[in-house]
């Protein structure tokens, strides 16, 4: 353990920031001819030497990026996650040197090479072989370094019989092999790979990560940008989140896409109340039900659920028929994807109903654990007789279940614990059961 | 592990002319590192080029060798004038025709540079000098075939060629390197405003009749300062004389136009650098 921590800051010493991104601005323009107009005259004032800082925005443009200040060491990487036009993409192309920001400074220590497209710059029709000279080169390879590693990258790639056919007839996962081969085998300090990891086969991607984390400890540092969060959690030790341009968080990984992950949910529609009362109907089937609502698992009224908790869901009904038993069903589905039921639970089905010992009821339905993950969701609730009689019904009960656990990568809540057995205690491996090895 | 060598990199908003020195740092450092790239991508077009044609350089000289046979049967009937020349006028057409091409192919390198990499623009930053010195590749090989072909015609039909034939490259450098310097301070406004862009092609046409190409450097008064007040006159007329007449002395516009192309072509660059950024802001 001592050596261990010995060993950790004998590393942090050796870090070194490698990208250093101060308050930085850029501005675009919607207006296409307004745009060029204005490309005209920053070029002139950058050719005049006037070019210092522009701080206004002119007719027509709005910040694409806003004060994005932030650093990264040797090694690490980080991930930036936000909507689509959130600026990420452009972050990516001024760090890359693409782009002039309007305010601010990017300084970046040692090579950079940038996955914002695989295999950029591949001629169809030349082959393989060719293109991974002219792309390495691009990257900025001399011929030497290119001869070094062209075994590597074709290894990589996978391209052994196909090296040497025109590009054109390869597959697309085939072109992005070949791409990602050249790029990550360019040797650079600082990797920025931009969504392009979602081509391929399972098999391919997983290489290519495996790839990336060896990179990691080589001391390459990485910028990400995906929309899938699983990816990003699972490669990136902190992020940032970007909306319209800003940094609205910066931290340790699942810190950030927790947030971010909670603001993409709370973008669509209003937060779900939790609870409904009902008006009172007009024309009665004999059992109305006049408010829905959560409890938790000491019985209090709640207005939103947790994973893994207890969780019932009642139902207020007021009877005014001769009825011994009642049935409920309850249907539930993401509120975002309509018609997409999770859970179907109903009386009948288990061959259960519940008795009616007067004229006020709540039917509760009991959850010992609430196995939704985080999220929205919209509830169908109905109560009926045996067989076919519905009395009344609940077309949609929006509520919300948040979590107290991590629950990134997991599509319902288990209940779990964790248990370690030496294996003397246990049968020995001849006993086990015929065909399970 | 040996990390490759580390160079610090600074982008700011700041104008790069405010410091000269690390601009033209910079420019040199590029300029070598482009060597490289800008081989394989000439290597890169030229193979792509050839790979999906039968007849290759063929083309190279059809059109050339058209204008040259319309000309002639014009100038024949009567139909146009165009004075003695010095050697058979289609001959004199074919090479003014074939030295012509060449300035027009310098003159839209950087936009054509441009255009052919957008791709790769917007994605990978890399020193842009590769795609000019490419182009520029890639124009002096298509010449050098044209050429090739252009004396073979002439040695066939017993058309003299002068042993100061081998000074004419350093005229033709000149032409080309006229043409890219002119190309190059053009490449931003070319790229921003269409209407400019539309407009070269009359500009080129305009151009081409103030060249003495199809006609030997006139004698009326009117026309001949237009011709010769045109940059393009001395480096072709200049190129063709040594090609075909022979060596006599070095013209003074010349050396004179000349000496200004190598300036045009630092400041082009200038431009072409300083204003990168911004293109791609806009065209990727």
């Amino acid at each position: 353990m001592v050596h261990l921590e010995e060993d950790i800051t004998q590393h942090q010493s050796l870090q070194k920031t490698v990208l250093s991104v101060r308050g930085v601005y850029k501005k675009f323009c919607r207006n296409l001819k307004r745009s060029y107009v204005y490309g005209l005259k920053d070029i002139g004032s950058e050719l005049l030497g006037l070019r210092w800082e522009s701080p206004q925005l002119r007719k027509g443009e709005f910040w694409a990026l806003q004060d994005i200040d932030f650093e990264l060491e040797r090694g690490q990487s980080m991930g930036i996650v936000g909507l689509n036009g959130s600026g990420k993409t452009t972050l990516l192309r001024i760090i890359s040197g693409l782009m002039k920001p309007d305010r601010g400074e990017v300084k970046v220590r040692g090579r950079i090479s940038a996955l914002i497209a695989l295999g950029a710059g591949f001629n169809p029709l030349l082959s393989g072989r060719e293109n991974v000279f002219i792309n390495m080169a691009i990257l900025g390879l001399s011929r030497q370094e290119i001869l070094k590693t062209f075994d590597q990258v074709v290894n990589f790639a996978e391209l052994w019989n196909a090296i040497d056919s025109p590009v054109r007839t390869y597959s697309s996962g085939m072109r992005a092999r070949l791409g990602f081969a050249c790029a990550v085998y360019a040797r650079p300090t600082l990797l920025l790979i931009d969504e392009v990891l979602a081509v391929g086969d399972v098999r391919f991607r997983t290489k290519c990560y495996r790839k990336l984390d060896q990179l990691r400890e080589a001391g390459t540092s990485f910028l990400m940008v995906a929309h899938n969060p699983n990816i990003i959690l699972r490669t990136c030790d902190s992020a940032i989140y970007l909306r319209q341009g800003k940094i609205i968080g910066n931290g340790p990984t699942s810190q950030v896409m927790g947030q971010y992950d909670e603001d993409l949910r709370s973008n669509n529609g209003n937060r779900p109340a939790g609870k409904v009362v009902l008006a009172a109907k007009t024309e009665s089937s004999g059992v109305d039900i006049t408010s829905v609502l959560l409890r938790n698992e000491t019985g209090q009224v709640v207005d939103m659920a947790f994973s893994g908790q207890p969780l019932k869901l009642c139902l207020r009904c007021h009877i005014n028929v001769e009825v011994d038993q009642l049935g409920m069903g309850v249907l539930i589905g993401d509120a975002q994807r309509e018609g997409d039921w999770l859970l179907n639970l109903y009386t009948d089905q288990e061959k259960t109903a519940m008795a009616v010992t007067g004229h006020e009821m709540e039917l509760q339905l009991c959850l010992p654990y609430c196995g939704l993950r985080p999220g929205d969701y919209t509830a169908k609730i109905t109560v009926f007789r045996y067989p076919f009689f519905v009395y009344d019904m609940v077309e949609s009960f929006k509520f919300r279940v948040k979590s107290r656990v991590q629950m990134n990568q997991c599509a319902f809540f288990q209940e779990h614990s964790w248990d370690a057995c030496p294996v003397t205690i246990l049968e020995p491996e001849d006993n086990f059961p015929k065909g399970i090895m | 592990m040996k990390l490759p060598a580390e160079p610090n990199t600074t982008y700011s908003s700041c104008s790069y002319l405010r410091r000269p020195r690390t601009l033209f740092q910079d420019m040199l450092q590029d300029l070598l590192a482009a060597r490289e790239l800008a081989w394989r991508l000439f290597m890169r077009d030229v193979k792509g080029e050839f790979r999906q044609s039968f007849l290759g350089t063929f083309w190279a000289i059809v059109p050339p060798a058209l204008t040259a046979a319309g000309l002639t049967l014009a100038n024949r009937s009567g139909v146009l004038n165009v004075g003695a020349t010095e050697i058979p006028y289609p001959a004199f057409i074919m090479l003014g025709t074939v030295l012509w091409q060449t300035f027009l192919d310098a003159l839209n390198s950087p936009d054509k540079a441009l255009k052919t990499s957008k791709a790769i623009l917007g994605k990978v930053k890399f020193p842009h000098e590769a795609i000019i010195l490419a182009q520029i590749g890639q124009i002096l090989f298509h010449l050098c075939t044209k050429l090739l072909l252009v004396i073979a015609l002439f040695l066939f039909f017993k058309v003299a060629v002068s042993w100061s034939i081998i000074l004419a490259p350093v005229a033709i450098i000149s032409l080309v390197l006229l043409g890219v310097a002119i190309g190059l301070l053009l490449v931003p406004i070319t790229n921003l405003v269409e209407d400019i862009s539309r407009s070269m092609q009359v500009v080129h046409l305009v151009w081409f009749f103030l060249t003495p190409v199809i006609y030997p450097v006139p004698e009326n008064p009117y026309l001949a300062v237009a011709v010769n007040l045109n940059p393009v006159t001395p480096l072709l007329v200049t190129a063709r004389d040594w090609i075909t007449i022979g060596f006599n002395g070095i013209p003074l516009n010349f050396v004179l136009v000349s000496v200004l192309s190598i300036f045009l072509l630092f400041l082009g660059w200038l431009v072409f650098r300083l204003s990168m950024p911004y293109l791609i802001e806009r065209i990727s």
